[in-house]
């Protein structure tokens, strides 16, 4: 695996870069974009913080989670 | 979807493929959801052998093909197509041969990343390369999709 890119988690100057631009969106950015098109730019916070394999488990617990409650309403209602 | 599950079987069985779309998207920090694992795939005939044998326990059959009729599972069947929707007892799983905007596997594999996920190493197509495709597929969908993602990348650019 020697030489391949790969996806780490953010460095704590990376995160704070991203956490300022997040925070304080320059006028006419694309983050600018994002946030009047209602993507909620503290939820982005929160994901780069966790490492690649901490927010696919999150995402996938959440899944699992609205899974089961699928799954009871239908019971309920059958 | 028990994507966990889906990529252990992929990657135990020595399968050579990237995945693209929404899980890739989550693994950069998007926050949307997704019901389906889209992985592309090399067509080489041994890949084909392995993605038939990892996904066979888990009964493939085509999501857009009526329940009456017969559909084999196998690598004679891979090669005979391109992009496969399946539904699985794990979910859907998207097979692509190819990728709006960027190519084939080996183009795909070229715009990925190594990603630890799942306690598996696994090919994941990196933030830039995933835009291309979205904006070059066009759905509405995918469209909705580029300004969280662009978003994303802005707020980890070096400078």
């Amino acid at each position: 695996m020697e030489g391949m890119r790969e996806l780490r988690p953010l460095t704590a100057a990376q995160l704070a870069r991203a956490e300022e631009r997040l925070r304080n969106p320059r006028a006419g950015s694309r983050i600018e974009a994002a946030q009047r098109f209602g993507v909620d730019l503290t939820l982005l916070m929160e994901q780069l913080r966790l490492s690649p394999d901490e927010r696919a488990r999150g995402m996938y617990e959440t899944a699992q989670a609205a899974e089961q409650a699928r799954g009871a309403a239908r019971s309920k209602r059958a | 979807m028990s994507v966990v599950t889906a990529v252990h079987a992929l990657v135990d069985a020595g399968v050579d493929f990237a995945i693209i779309g929404g899980w890739a998207a989550i693994m950069h920090g998007a926050e949307s959801a997704t019901n389906n694992l889209d992985v592309c795939y090399s067509r080489h005939p041994e890949n084909l052998k392995r993605l038939a044998g990892a996904l066979a326990p888990f009964h493939p059959r085509l999501r857009d093909l009526s329940g009456n009729l017969p559909f084999v599972w196998d690598a004679a069947t891979l090669r005979n197509g391109t992009n496969f929707k399946l539904w699985t007892d794990l979910g859907g799983i998207d097979l692509l041969a190819e990728v709006s905007g960027l190519g084939g596997f080996e183009e795909v594999k070229a715009s990925s990343i190594l990603v630890h996920v799942f306690d598996r190493d696994v090919w994941t197509l990196d933030l830039p390369s995933l835009i291309k495709a979205k904006r070059a597929a066009g759905r509405e969908k995918d469209l909705r999709a580029l300004p969280e993602l662009e978003g994303l990348l802005e707020a980890r650019e070096s400078e």
